[in-house]
C-alpha cells in the first residue's frame, strides 16, 4: 500500500515542516511512513528532527555522478523513516531535481505513506516536481487572505497535474470566533476533508528548538492532538508499491542521460 | 491614472509587506508605493502595483501594465513574496489632486485592505484603521477572511489565474505531458487521478532566483 502526499502551503510561515513531521509520526501509528524533505532549495525539515549532523542528505542523491545510495540517506527518527535535505547552496546549485522522481520511486517500493515537504513557491521546475510527483497533496493553510489566496493557487497548480486535494490543514489558529465559520467558508473551494484547526501553540516553537517533532516533544499538547486528528480524517488509499514504484518511473521520470 | 513622479525615499527587497505598511503608518508617509512580487506566481512576471498613501494610511492601488483598479490590484499582486518595494514621497498638495481625480474614485481601497490581503496583519490592519481619517472609516466588524472568502468572483478568478499560468509554466519547463486534460474547475473533493500520461523528457531548467535562500535567512519553519 503506497500514497504520496505533498504537504504544499503557497505562503512561506504557515508551518509546513511542522505540519509534515507531525502528520508522519501520527500516521505512523498505523502505518510504515517516509517523510522526503523536497524543499531542496530551502531545507529545513533536519533541523526539526534533529538531523543537522545528517551525514548524506537528499542533495547527495540528487547531484549527477554522486553514487549514494537512497538508503544512506534514509534516517530512522520517531517511528519514521525521514530522508532530509541538505541547505547547501552549492549542492543545491549541482542538483538535478529530476533526479527527486527516482528517489521518490525507489522509497515508494518499501513504505505505506510518503510525505513530500514541499516549496512554499512554485517558481521552478524543481519547486512544482513534489505536486506533480504525488498521489495527493495536503494544503497547509493560515486563516489569513494571503494564506488562502496561495493556497488556492498550490490547488489549482496540482489540479493541473492531476494531483487533487486530499485535505486542509488550518494551522497557527488563534483563539478567534470565527475561525470555524472561515473553515466552512474555505472548504467550498478547497477540495478534500477539513483536516484540522491546528491552535497556535507556544509548544511548536520549543519542539523546533528543540530539534524534535512536535508530537515527539509535547505528544499532549492540543496542537498535537490536532495533528493526530488530522492524520485520523486522512483516508490513506490502497494501492500497491511496486505498481505507485512504477508509475512514477514510467510516467515521470525524465530519460537518463 | 497618473500620479505625479516623487522622491524615492528608499528601495528593497521585503519578504513580508507589513515591515513596509508599518513604517509608511509610523512616518505617516505622503507618496505612494511600487510593490512589485518577486517570485509571482502570477502569469506574466510584470505584475506591480501601485499603492498612494496618505499620511500613512492606503488610498487608492492599481496596476499602471493592466486594467485591475483598487482591489483587483491587490488581487492580482497576492504571492507568497518576496516584494521589491519602493517608497515615494510626494508632495500633499499634488497627490490630493491626484485622489480627487474623476477616474480615482474606482481605485479607492479600504484604509486597511492592503495589510488584510498583502500582510495578512490584523493587528497592523486595525492600527491603519485608527490611522485613517473620519471619512475613510471602513467596515472595520467585516471579518477580512469571511469577506474574501464571501468574494466568489474574485476567487473563481484567483483560481481561473491560477490555472492558467500553471499550464504556462509547464510548458516552460517541459512538464505538458504531466498536465491532466481540461480546463475545468475539476470536482471540489473529487479522487485524484494518477499521472500515468507518457514519460515526459523535459530539458533541466536552471534554477529560479527564488529557489535557494541561505540558511541564515530562513525561518524557523515554513
Amino acid at each position: 500500500m503506497v500514497e504520496a502526499f505533498a504537504v504544499a502551503s503557497g505562503k512561506g510561515g504557515t508551518g509546513k515542516t511542522t505540519s509534515t513531521l507531525a502528520l508522519g509520526m501520527a500516521l505512523a501509528a498505523e502505518h510504515d511512513v517516509t517523510v522526503i524533505d523536497a524543499d531542496t532549495g530551502m531545507a529545513n525539515l533536519l533541523f526539526h528532527a534533529g538531523l543537522d549532523d545528517a551525514d548524506v542528505t537528499l542533495h547527495d542523491l540528487l547531484i549527477e555522478g554522486a553514487d549514494a545510495d537512497v538508503h544512506e540517506a534514509t534516517y530512522e527518527r520517531f517511528g519514521m523513516r525521514v530522508v532530509p535535505c541538505g541547505t547547501s547552496l552549492a549542492a543545491f546549485q549541482a542538483a538535478d531535481p529530476g533526479r527527486l522522481r527516482e528517489v521518490v520511486a525507489e522509497l515508494a517500493d518499501s513504505t505505506d505513506v510518503l510525505l513530500l515537504d514541499s516549496p512554499a513557491a512554485l517558481g521552478s521546475k524543481s519547486a512544482v516536481l513534489p505536486i506533480v510527483l504525488a498521489d495527493r497533496v495536503v494544503v497547509v493553510l493560515q486563516p489569513t487572505v494571503p494564506s488562502l489566496s496561495d493556497g488556492l493557487k498550490v490547488q489549482e497548480y496540482a489540479r493541473s497535474y492531476g494531483t487533487e486535494t486530499a485535505g486542509v490543514v488550518f494551522n497557527r489558529v488563534r483563539d478567534d470566533e470565527s475561525t470555524d465559520r472561515v473553515a466552512d467558508q474555505a472548504s467550498r473551494y478547497l477540495g478534500g476533508e477539513l483536516l484540522a484547526l491546528v491552535p497556535e501553540r507556544d509548544a511548536v516553537r520549543a519542539a523546533r528548538r528543540a530539534g524534535e517533532p512536535l508530537l515527539a516533544h509535547a505528544p499532549d499538547d492540543p496542537a498535537a492532538e490536532a495533528f493526530r486528528e488530522a492524520a485520523g480524517r486522512l483516508d490513506v488509499r490502497d494501492g500497491s508499491g511496486a505498481s505507485v514504484a512504477e508509475r512514477f518511473r514510467s510516467a515521470v521520470v525524465p530519460d537518463e542521460v | 491614472m497618473e500620479v505625479p513622479r516623487g522622491t524615492l525615499v528608499r528601495s528593497r527587497v521585503v519578504s513580508d509587506l507589513a515591515v513596509t505598511f508599518e513604517s509608511v503608518l509610523d512616518e505617516a508617509l505622503t507618496g505612494y508605493l511600487v510593490l512589485e512580487p518577486q517570485d509571482a506566481l502570477l502569469l506574466d512576471g510584470e505584475t506591480r502595483a501601485v499603492l498612494t498613501i496618505e499620511d500613512g494610511v492606503p488610498t487608492l492601488a492599481y496596476d499602471p501594465a493592466s486594467d485591475a483598479d483598487g482591489e483587483a490590484a491587490l488581487t492580482d499582486l497576492a504571492s507568497p513574496g518576496p516584494y521589491r518595494v519602493e517608497v515615494y514621497e510626494l508632495d500633499a498638495a499634488a497627490l490630493a489632486e491626484a485622489h480627487d481625480a474623476p477616474e480615482a474614485a474606482e481605485l479607492r481601497v479600504p484604509p486597511a485592505l492592503p495589510v488584510e490581503r498583502l500582510a495578512g496583519d490584523e493587528r497592523l490592519a486595525a492600527r491603519t484603521r485608527e490611522a485613517a481619517p473620519d471619512d475613510r472609516a471602513d467596515a472595520a466588524a467585516a471579518d477580512p477572511v469571511e469577506a474574501f472568502l464571501a468574494d466568489g468572483e474574485t476567487i473563481d478568478r484567483i483560481r481561473e489565474e491560477a490555472r492558467a499560468e500553471a499550464r504556462e509554466r509547464a510548458a516552460e519547463w517541459g512538464l505538458d505531458d504531466q498536465l491532466v486534460d481540461g480546463e475545468g474547475d475539476g470536482e471540489v473533493g473529487a479522487p485524484g487521478q494518477p499521472t500515468d500520461a507518457p514519460g515526459a523528457t523535459p530539458e533541466e531548467e536552471p534554477f529560479g532566483p527564488g529557489d535557494a535562500v541561505p540558511p541564515e535567512q530562513r525561518d524557523g519553519d515554513d
